[in-house]
């Protein structure tokens, strides 16, 4: 996995709270990246088995909105996003960029 | 109507992925889309179709880019080219002003009256250079058809012209003002671009440049007469203190006014008048500059679009439109 910049914020947003599950917009709002280029993020996060994606469990009928779909990192994803960003701030010296708030200090300067 | 063009434009980025994600991502964006709606977002909405339809998946996911390629370099074309006529007239306008100011008012007598002149020459200048590269976009143009070539060379045109208009006049009430004109140059310039381009499309080349060039000129002229006519009086002056005003254009040189325009010269004859000159050229400003700059690209796009394009009883390939 080549973990560029909008990789680095999408891990970064997902690892502030591994459990928890996230949707596209959710995810834009954290990372502050355009749609097009947060879903091909998200493909190939899925595609490295970093990410888990499902479907919301509701009756669009009864919601009156279709069913959206939720984001997940599974556990080897989380090791793995963990140790790349880990790595990607041992390159780095100075810290200036936020990552969607998951990472308060020490975040790498791109 | 902001949905719907939001739901189109999803449409589009939907297809430019690989057919297996194509019903997912379709899915999964038309939900996203339903939850902005529903919190009335609706420039949010238009901002997460367009970045989706405007950026390429990345990697092995990435979808068909020559269709991309050749739409996004029409697309292109089309709306950068009105700016660049724009670009070209406030150019030739600075280089004018530096020619005469800087050089011929301190060498020449006649300097004022060579500023229209020079103005109609730089103009005319670039714009048979912009018109050469609309000649070659013209030729990989994704646009098929007469008509839709006019119309999409036009559109982009007229949200510039008009655009350019009221932030020059400051305000609707000069827009008005120029409405008409502008209006009819839109309108007849898209025919003329339409006529010409099916000939190109027929094989009969030099009639469409022909009938193109003295086309564009005729809906110029007219746009001119057009704008002048609506706002100047032809008669009789008004008198203020037993003083005529010299406020009105007598109609008799109207077919003249768009070459009085960019010349500043009667061509010796006796109208229009020193005076009616002014009030011509005070009144269509950059109007016939505009003309000038742009109908050369839309003609030579539209011809070039159309000697390019297949025949029409040619079978289209699989899978394009016919």
């Amino acid at each position: 996995m080549r973990i560029t910049v909008p990789v680095a914020k999408v891990l970064a947003a997902l690892l502030a709270d591994p459990g928890a599950e996230c949707y596209g917009l959710d995810l834009m709002k954290v990372t502050g990246l355009p749609s097009g280029t947060l879903y091909p993020v998200l493909h190939r996060l899925q595609s490295a088995g970093w990410l888990d994606a499902h479907w919301e469990a509701i009756d669009p009928a009864a919601e009156g909105r279709p069913a959206r779909r939720y984001y997940r990192l599974t556990p080897e994803g989380a090791v793995a996003a963990r140790r790349a960003l880990a790595e990607l701030r041992a390159l780095t010296t100075d810290g200036r960029q936020s990552w969607g708030g998951a990472e308060p200090t020490g975040a790498p300067a791109w | 109507m902001t949905r719907r063009l939001a739901e189109a434009l999803l449409r589009a980025a939907t297809r430019r992925w690989p057919a297996e994600y194509r019903d997912e991502l379709g899915r999964e964006w038309s939900a996203e889309l339903h939850v902005l709606a529903a919190q009335r977002q609706r420039l949010r909405m238009l901002r997460y179709a367009a970045s989706l339809a405007a950026s390429r998946p990345d990697g092995p996911l990435a979808g068909p880019r020559a269709v991309r390629g050749r739409a996004g370099r029409t697309a292109a074309a089309l709306l950068l080219a009105p700016v660049a006529g724009v670009g070209i007239v406030l150019v030739s306008a600075v280089v004018m002003a530096v020619v005469v100011n800087g050089f011929l008012a301190t060498t020449v007598s006649w300097s004022t009256r060579a500023q229209l002149p020079l103005l109609t020459v730089l103009t005319a200048a670039l714009a048979l250079l912009l018109a050469r590269f609309a000649a070659r976009w013209g030729r990989r143009s994704a646009l098929a058809g007469p008509l839709r070539t006019a119309l999409g060379v036009m559109l982009p045109v007229g949200v510039t012209a008009v655009l350019l208009e009221y932030v020059l006049n400051r305000g609707t009430q000069g827009l008005i003002r120029a409405a008409p004109g502008l209006v009819s140059w839109l309108t007849l310039l898209t025919l003329v671009l339409w006529g010409a381009s099916a000939l190109a499309g027929r094989g009969r080349v030099r009639a469409a440049w022909w009938f193109g060039v003295l086309g564009a000129l005729v809906v110029a002229d007219v746009s001119v007469v057009l704008t002048v006519v609506n706002a100047i009086p032809a008669g009789p002056q008004t008198v203020v203190d037993g003083l005529p005003q010299a406020d009105t254009v007598d109609r008799i040189s109207a077919p003249l006014w768009l070459f009085a325009s960019w010349t500043d010269w009667s061509f010796g004859l006796p109208r229009p008048t020193p005076w009616e000159l002014f009030l011509i050229t005070d009144l269509v400003e950059v109007q016939p500059y505009l003309y000038l700059a742009v109908s050369p690209y839309a003609l030579a796009y539209a011809v070039n679009a159309a000697r390019s394009a297949p025949p029409a009883d040619a079978a289209p390939p699989e899978g394009l439109p016919a």
